[in-house]
Order: structure tokens, then sequence, then C-alpha cells
């Protein structure tokens, strides 16, 4: 009995202290994805991938995902002829698998373990001002096999834990959508700037919202208020915006850890991250990130820590930017490609 | 430990149920070895059943193809509102059944669906020529459309004839033997349709040929005319003339080659003796033709080097500033937004002498204003994402000060632009480019837009000569939009599109406007941009894609004429001037290509390369890795640009190449001794 908790104990103890965290992060300015190992204390590119299929032009990576399964990778091209796509990544040695084509500067995306299927946001960042989509894609076969039409410039494509709902923000028409990803429709509206359930496509947000995440209840949805320095917080059944908390310049990107119980949100006019505690509703830290434009934020499934992508400015190498939750600070940062910007995680490995 | 167990066993059933939870139903569906007509609106009724067999409800089941419900196969559309499908397109086509929602993980099967070819419903047949004369094919033109008016290319047609007038082969040709009147049936599937016509005794009994060369150059296009009589000595107006030629090579090691048109036309491509044949029913006649090598190649030098040694280098421009003296810009690809100035009065030392940093990681194009005043460079990869275009002074090329900057509407990126008259086309997003007046250079405005309008519109580059831009479209082709010149109405503000040409690979990326100077033709040069095997920044890449020469004398008949093509290394950038290309062909340097006279058929293989360039650099970013990136001929000098090297001048030499070596393997150092 003394052998086995002896080796219960050893074991432990090996989880305990030789935990890798793996990440990868697009380099949007640089046509990269990097592959990125942290043990801990430091954090290091293990793989740096070039993407898209033109030498010279820049199609820039935006959005990258990770099949719930943990074998394939997922990357949007923002640029295309003109056209962006959606290309499907092996994790196993990060080739190519397969393209589709989608809309206007594909964004972020997501995959629901409910429907197995792939939602991503036609950005449109630069187009003109009209309605967007949400693309839905079959990942198995990569098609396209349906587009959904929300908002102006829809950003942050998040599905509800239970992979019931998508959300998405319109940044320029300031309006939150629910889509049951089962149906494949637009089951609610929310105008953030009048906080009313109705349309409101024709107004220029002042929130200009860039980013929804629910939270892992699926009770509760936090929207990013780049234009308006405010995190929103929607109460999924009554449909209304119930909390403002004023945050900082700029929040952009927000994470979840998957215990609900912090609240993790690039500023990315600050040059640094607020930590807010969900429990207490109030920010309980403020770290500067390593570099300039702080992007996107993921948090490891053990709650431990985030990672950030931070964009850098110019020639400057993007970063990507360990902060330990528990301590509430900066431990490890490595450089990237050039503005580094979609950020996902991969694995725990032991 | 109880409890560890505990959990591991609940951990490992609960996989377990959601394994098997996912593999428990089937897929039941009528789509099972469907066959649909063309236009058939077919309803699938999907079952899913669990198990035990008994039917379950799935929350939701949709349809697509297997080949892209949306984007480019078109065989089988669903209208997902009514869940119905509809066959589009005949031929084999798989749809998918997905049922969502009724389980985590994916419940779902492939079935085969075939929409089937319609019968045929009209054959038509044609002569092609008015008379057929003994001796001679038959020209016919078929058509065959089926019942949905789908235009068929894969008909087997029989066809047969009632009489021995005529001969038919296996292949379907048939040459007229007697005189008479023949008729032939046609048939396809169950439809037949006739022709009737009159064989003639042909009147043939001699030829004549004649062409404007007797001995030519390769690449030389000679014209070979033929005139029919009768045994009376009376031209026979509508004889049938077919030419054809064979060839000895003058090099034992290549082969004779060239292209022959029906119109009697012929190109050589390598030097030896021909013989040109012209045949009308059982006459023929043959005339001879040497052909020498073209022998226009010539010494190319390297006068001066530009190295940009840390980043990748992307378009340029060569210029005469205000002072006299010459001068270029040059961007850089994927950086730091930097564009650096240099001086070039000297080609054989290129200084660089001013640099601006933009907020951008590109600067993909530079382009000066005529009086050298004015350089404006494009921006892609700004960290605010508002990009757009940097307007520069540079009447001081030493000491480059920003004017303006401009981002209204080309927030998206701008990946190329041109200066014409005061006004700016700067791409915008590569859909569509905008017209922008800056007569005040620190107050731009816009003016105009041009799109092409089309569904999955793109754009790459735009060319502006004499008030015509010459847009490049991607599968879209070339338009030609008249912005000023007034033939068309156009103008800054109201651009107005005048012809259009675009080509079946797509890749079409650049243009250049070109009236050759030895035969008054004018041509539109398109370039393509293809990287087979995709990137990788850090090496050389395949690269792909040729020149394409298409005759627009006549605005509303355009035809490619001829290609520019280098095996194994791929077009990018070019420029044209006194009947000479000299084009960036990526991985293979810049090349000087003599394009004076009629062009057809494979400039390459013509020999009509004078020389090349290789812009590889031994200090560059990439040392010794040559990506040319664009060519510029500037008062007698060959300026280049290199993504992996910098900038770079070369002189192209009176003389002819000197490949003797005198002496060279007895005074050579001896390797082993």
């Amino acid at each position: 009995m003394k052998r086995l908790y002896l080796i219960l104990f050893l074991l432990i103890f090996n989880i305990g202290f030789s935990q890798e965290y793996y990440v990868y992060v697009a380099a949007e300015s640089d046509d990269q994805v990097s592959v990125l190992k942290f043990d801990g204390k430091e954090i290091q590119e293990t793989d740096r991938v070039s993407v898209g299929v033109m030498p010279t032009e820049n199609e820039g990576p935006h959005g990258i995902t990770i099949d719930p399964n943990g074998k394939y990778w997922y990357l949007t091209l923002a640029h295309g002829s003109p056209n962006g796509s959606v290309v499907k990544y092996s994790t196993e040695n990060n080739e190519p698998l397969s393209k589709v084509e989608l809309g206007l500067f594909p964004a972020t995306m997501q995959i629901s373990k409910k429907t197995g299927l792939l939602y991503v946001v036609n950005f449109n960042l630069h187009g003109l001002m009209k309605t967007s989509t949400v693309s839905v894609v079959d990942p198995e076969y990569m098609v396209e096999i349906s587009q959904i039409k929300t908002g102006i410039m829809p950003h942050g494509s998040r599905i509800s834990s239970d992979g019931n709902f998508h959300y998405s923000v319109a940044m320029m028409s300031g309006e939150l959508f629910e889509i049951d990803a089962v149906d494949l429709s637009v089951k609610r509206i929310l105008s953030l700037d009048t906080n009313k359930h109705h349309r409101n496509a024709m107004h220029h947000s002042k929130i200009k919202p860039t980013w929804v995440t629910p939270s892992p209840s699926g009770k509760e949805l936090y929207i990013a208020g780049n234009g308006s320095d405010n995190i929103y917080i929607v109460d999924t059944e009554k449909w209304e915006v119930k909390e403002v908390y004023k945050t900082g310049k700029g929040p952009y990107n927000i994470a979840v850890s998957p215990n609900g119980e912090k609240l993790i949100a690039t500023l990315k006019n600050e040059g640094a991250v607020t930590i807010w505690s969900l429990k207490n509703r109030k920010q309980i830290s403020r770290i500067k990130t390593s570099t300039s434009i702080p992007h996107g934020v993921v948090v490891s499934p053990d709650n431990k820590y985030a990672f950030v992508s931070v964009e850098g400015v110019g020639g400057e190498s993007g970063k990507v930017d360990v902060i330990n939750l528990e301590q509430l600070k900066l431990v490890a940062s490595v450089e990237v490609g050039k503005q580094a910007g979609g950020i996902a995680f991969w694995k725990i490995a032991n | 430990m109880k409890n560890f167990t505990f959990k591991f066993i609940l951990s490992a059933l609960l996989f377990s149920s959601i394994y098997l939870n996912s593999q428990e139903f089937t897929v039941q569906s009528n789509l099972e070895n469907l066959s649909i007509e063309v236009g058939e609106i077919f309803e699938p009724k999907t079952n899913i059943l669990d198990k035990n067999g008994n039917k379950v409800e799935c929350p939701n089941i949709i349809y697509y193809n297997k080949n892209g419900a949306l984007n480019w196969d078109d065989g089988i559309s669903v209208n997902r509102r009514r869940g119905t499908i509809k066959g589009e397109i005949p031929g084999q086509h798989k749809v998918i059944a997905l049922c969502i929602g009724l389980s985590d993980g994916r419940l779902s099967r492939d079935f085969d669906v075939t929409v089937n070819y319609a019968k045929p419903k009209e054959l038509q047949v044609n002569l092609s020529r008015e008379t057929v004369y003994t001796g001679t094919y038959v020209p016919l033109q078929y058509k065959v459309v089926d019942a949905y008016g789908f235009t068929r290319f894969d008909a087997d047609i029989q066809i047969s004839s009632d009489n021995d007038l005529v001969e038919i082969d296996i292949l379907n040709n048939v040459k007229a033997i007697r005189p008479g009147n023949a008729k032939l049936k046609i048939e396809l599937d169950g439809v037949s349709t006739s022709l009737s016509f009159k064989i003639k005794e042909t009147p043939i009994s001699k030829l004549s040929i004649n062409a404007n060369l007797d001995v030519a150059r390769t690449g030389d296009v000679v014209k070979f005319s033929t005139t029919a009589y009768d045994d009376k000595g009376k031209v026979v107006t509508d004889a049938p003339l077919s030419y054809s030629f064979s060839g000895e090579s003058f090099d034992k090691s290549s082969t004779a080659a060239g292209l022959i048109k029906d119109d009697g036309r012929f190109v050589a491509e390598t030097a030896g003796k021909y013989l040109i044949t012209v045949t009308a029913g059982e006459k023929s006649i043959s005339k001879p033709l040497v052909v020498y090598d073209r022998g226009i190649q010539r010494e190319v030098i390297t006068v001066g080097t530009g190295t940009v040694q840390d980043k990748h280098t992307s378009d340029f421009w060569v210029f005469e500033g205000q002072d006299g003296n010459d001068y270029a810009v040059s961007g850089t690809w994927g950086a730091d937004g930097t564009t650096y100035f240099w001086d070039v009065t000297d080609p054989g030392n290129l200084k660089k002498i001013d640099s601006v940093q933009v907020d951008a990681r590109t600067v993909n194009d530079v382009k000066v204003s005529s009086d050298g005043k004015i350089s404006i460079i494009s921006r892609e990869g700004a960290s605010n994402r508002r990009n757009g275009i940097v307007i520069l002074d540079t009447t001081n090329p030493y000491d480059v000060k920003t004017l303006s900057e401009y981002t209204t509407n080309l927030t998206g990126g701008v990946h190329n632009l041109f200066i014409y008259e005061d006004h700016v086309y700067a791409l915008s997003n590569g859909e569509r480019f905008y017209v922008i007046n800056i007569e005040d250079p620190t107050n731009p405005y816009e003016v105009g837009m041009f799109e092409i309008g089309e569904k999955g519109q793109a754009i790459h580059d735009v060319w502006i000569e004499d008030g015509i831009a010459y847009s490049s479209n991607w599968k879209h082709g070339v338009y030609m939009i008249d912005v000023g010149n007034g033939v068309a109405g156009g103008s800054p503000s109201n651009p107005v599109a005048m012809a259009n040409y675009s080509y079946e690979s797509g890749a079409h990326h650049a243009t250049f406007p070109f009236k050759s100077k030895s035969t008054d033709k004018f041509y539109t040069v398109l370039g393509d941009e293809i990287f087979p095997q995709g990137i990788d920044v850090y090496t050389t890449n395949e690269t792909a894609g040729f020149i394409h020469f298409v005759d627009f004398t006549d605005i509303n008949n355009p035809e490619e004429v001829a290609r520019y093509e280098l095996p194994g290394h791929g077009s990018h950038n070019y420029w044209i001037e006194d009947d000479i290309l000299y084009v960036a062909m990526y991985t293979g340097g810049v090349r000087i290509v003599d394009i004076s006279g009629e062009l057809m058929g494979d400039l390459f293989r013509q020999g009509r390369e004078i020389g090349h360039i290789n812009t590889a650099n031994p200090n560059g970013y990439i040392p010794n890795a040559a990506m040319t990136w664009g060519a510029q001929l500037y008062k007698g000098y060959v300026f280049y640009s290199d993504h992996n090297g910098g900038i770079g001048s070369s002189k192209v030499l009176p003389t002819k190449p000197d490949n003797s070596r005198i002496n060279e393997y007895l005074d050579r150092p001896r390797l082993i001794d």
C-alpha cells in the first residue's frame, strides 16, 4: 500500500511540475503562425508555419481555433481575391489539409461541440458599411453550408459552452446577435447602444463592440465596448445589459476562465490587460503588456494562465505574454511574427 | 483510492457513452441511389434510427453538396427554407445529409446523387464553307443542345451516308470522293438530323505559292499566300487550302519547330530548312524557307547594386529629380514600413540617400509624379488598420518630407497605385480603385471610384496611359477604362469601362499597354502571377505564369496571339520601350525580350531573348536568391528591384556575347597537380 501511495505521490508531483501548455498564435502581417510551449516558467516557439499561398501578397491570418478533439487547427486568411478563406491544418505536423473560400475578411471563429460545425464571422473590416454574415462551415469536408446575415462588421465569434448558441457583435452597428447553432438562424438581437431588442443596423455605434464571450454557465455574456471603454454584461435570460464596467482604453478581446471566476480583457489602446473577479465584480489587476497593442487572450483549461497576443507596431515583432492568474503577474513572454492576433489554446501535456 | 478508482471508471464510462452515442444512430434517406433530372426539385426525407431501429427526432437536418454548397459547384442547389434539392447540372454529385443537434459530435451520411444528362433536343450541323470539292474534307460544324438548353460537348455523334460519294473515317471526318448530291445522316441518342450538300468536281488543277520572305529569322512571321487555278488558268477563289510544314534543324541536337496558321502565316522557333506545303484536295505545292537564328543576343553587364540587407524589397521607380539628377525610390515588404530613396545619377554607384518610415508593414507600391516632385507610397499592415496612402515631397530626394496621408475608403490596404495628371489611382482592399485628386498634395480628396461590378470582383493593379486605365482583375482579366481620354466619355470622376479581355487561368495580375513601333499594332501585354507550391518566406519559391500578348488593335475583337513563357520561372512586373520587353521573371531574373515585328506563338522558343540579368545579390536579405520584382528602362540603363536583394542597374551593350575562351584549359591553374 505504501508503494502505491508513493507512486501516486510521484505521479501527482510529476503532473504538478512538468505540465506543458501549448498555444497557437497567428501573425497577421507576417503570414505566419507560431506554435508555442510554456512549461510554467518559460515560453518558447516550437514551430513557425508560413501560411497562405502568395508570397508577394499579405493574406492576413487573423482568427485561429482548435478542433475540440485537438487534431486540427483552423485559420482564417482575411484577404483573398477578394474573399478570404479558412484553412484546415493538422496539429500533428502543421501541414495544411483543406481550404474553403468564405466572405470578406473572415475573422474569428469557433467550433460547436453540439453540432461539430465551424462558425466564422465575415468581419468585412475594410468594406462598405453593409450587413455582413456568419459563415457556417462543415469542417469535415470544408464546405461552407450557410451564410447567416447579422450586422455591420461582425466580430467575436464565440459558442456557448453547451454548443447550442453562437454569439457575435457587430462593431459598427453595435448589435449583439445570438444564433441558434442547431437551426442556423438568428434568434435574438440586442442593440447595445439602446439596450433594446431590435435591429439597429443603420446607425454608427458609439460602443463599437469588438468581442463577446459567454460565461461557462451560459447565463451571462461579456462584451468589449472598444469605442466606449466599457465591458457590458448581458443577462442571457432577460436579453438585456445588466451591468456596465469601466475598464480602460479600448477593450478588445475577452476571455473568461473555465471556472467562471475571472474575466481577462485586452486593452488595445492602453497596452495592458485588465483582470476582473467575476465573483466580486471588480478589477483585481491591470498588467502592462510587453509591447503595445494587445489583441487576443485565451485561458488555460486549468484556470492558471492567460496567454495574450500583442501586435506591436511597424517592424516590431509581435509577442505572446503569459500571465499567471493566481499571482496576477506577467511571468513570461516570447517574440512571434508581426501583428500577433488570433490565439488559441491547444493542449496541456505532461 | 476508491474515490480515484470511482472517478476513473466514471470518466471511462462517460467517455464510452459519448462515443457510443455518436455511433448508435444511423441515417436513412430517400437520397440513396437517387437519380433526378435537370431542373427537378426533390424533397429528401431522412430518418435517424437508433440502434434498435426506432426512429428518433433530429432537431435539424440540412443538406448540401459535398463539392461546395455556396462557393463553386452549382451541380445541385439546396433550398434550405423548403428543405429541397434541385438538379442543376448533369453529372455525379454527392449530397450530405447532416443531422444537427441530436447528439454531440457528427451525425451525417453522404449520398451519391445522379443528375441525368438530358436527351439531345436539337442537332445542328452546318458547313463552314459553301462549296465542297472532290478530294477535300467536308467542313462540318456541330452543335448539340439538350432538352434543358445545355450545349453538350461530350456527345458521341454517329455520321452515316447512304451513298458512296463520301468516305467517313472513325473520327467522323467526311471526305468528298465523287461529285453529286450527298446527304449525311447525323444521329445521337435517338435524335437525328440530315445535311444535304452538293459535291462538285474539283476545278483545281494547279496551285502557286508565294511568301513575303524566302529567308527569315526565328520569330519572324512569314506570310504565305496561295492561288489556285483551274485547267484554263482561271483563279479558283473558294479553294479549300490547308497549310502544313516540315523541316530540319541546322543544329543536329535540335528539331525544326514552329507554328503555322490557317491563313498561311508561319513562324519558326529553331533555325533550319523548312518546307511549307499547302494542299487543296488532291493538289499540293510546297515552298522552301530558310530560317536563321534571330541573332539578337547582346551582352548585358551589371553596373550597380543597391543592397537592402535587412528586409524584403518590393516595387521601385526611377525618376529625374527637380535638380536634373536621377533618383529612385523603393518600397519594402513584410517589414517596418520603410521606403528608401536612392541617388542613381551614377548607375554604377547607387547611393541610399534618405528613408521614410510610416506605420505599415508593407510598402508594396511606390510611384513618382512626372515632374519628380511628389512620391506616393502605399500602406498595408498599419497598426491602426487604416492603411491608405502617404504623399511625400520629393523636391529634394535627399530630404524627403511627408505632406499628407489619405485613408478614406482605403483602410483595407493599398496594394498598388498609379499617378496620372494630378490624380492618384489607388486600389482598395483588392476590390476596386479610387481616384483621388492631388492637385494640392496636402489636401487630397476623392473624386471617383471604379469597380467591375462582378460577383467576386478582385483587382491587383492599375496602370494608366493616354487617359486609359488598364485594370488587372485576376479571373476577370484586363479592363480598359476611359479616365480622361474621352473615347468613351470617361473622366477621373466618371471612369467608363470600354473593353475587357480575360483568359482561362484567371491569374491576371498586371497590364502594360504596348503600341508596336514596328507594326503599329496595339497590344495589351498581360502578366500572370502564380505560386504553384504556395510560399516559404525564408527561401526561394517556385513561380509560374507567363506574359500574354493580346492584339487589341480592334478594341472590340481582341485576340491573344503570343506568349512569353520562361520555363521554370513565373512572371511579375515589366516594362516595354522601343519594342523591347524588360520583364521581371521572379526566380529567373530580368529577361530582355525582342518583341518587334508581328507577334505570334511562343516568343521564348523563337529565340527572341536579347539577354538576361541575374538579380541575385550575395549581400541581400536572402543572399544569392533571385526574386526579381520589377524592371524599368531609364536613360539607357535597365534598373530593377529584387525582393531578396534590393535594387540594381544593368546595361545592354551593343556587342554580342563573346563566349569564346582562349586557352582557358591551358592557362587555368590545375586543380589537381
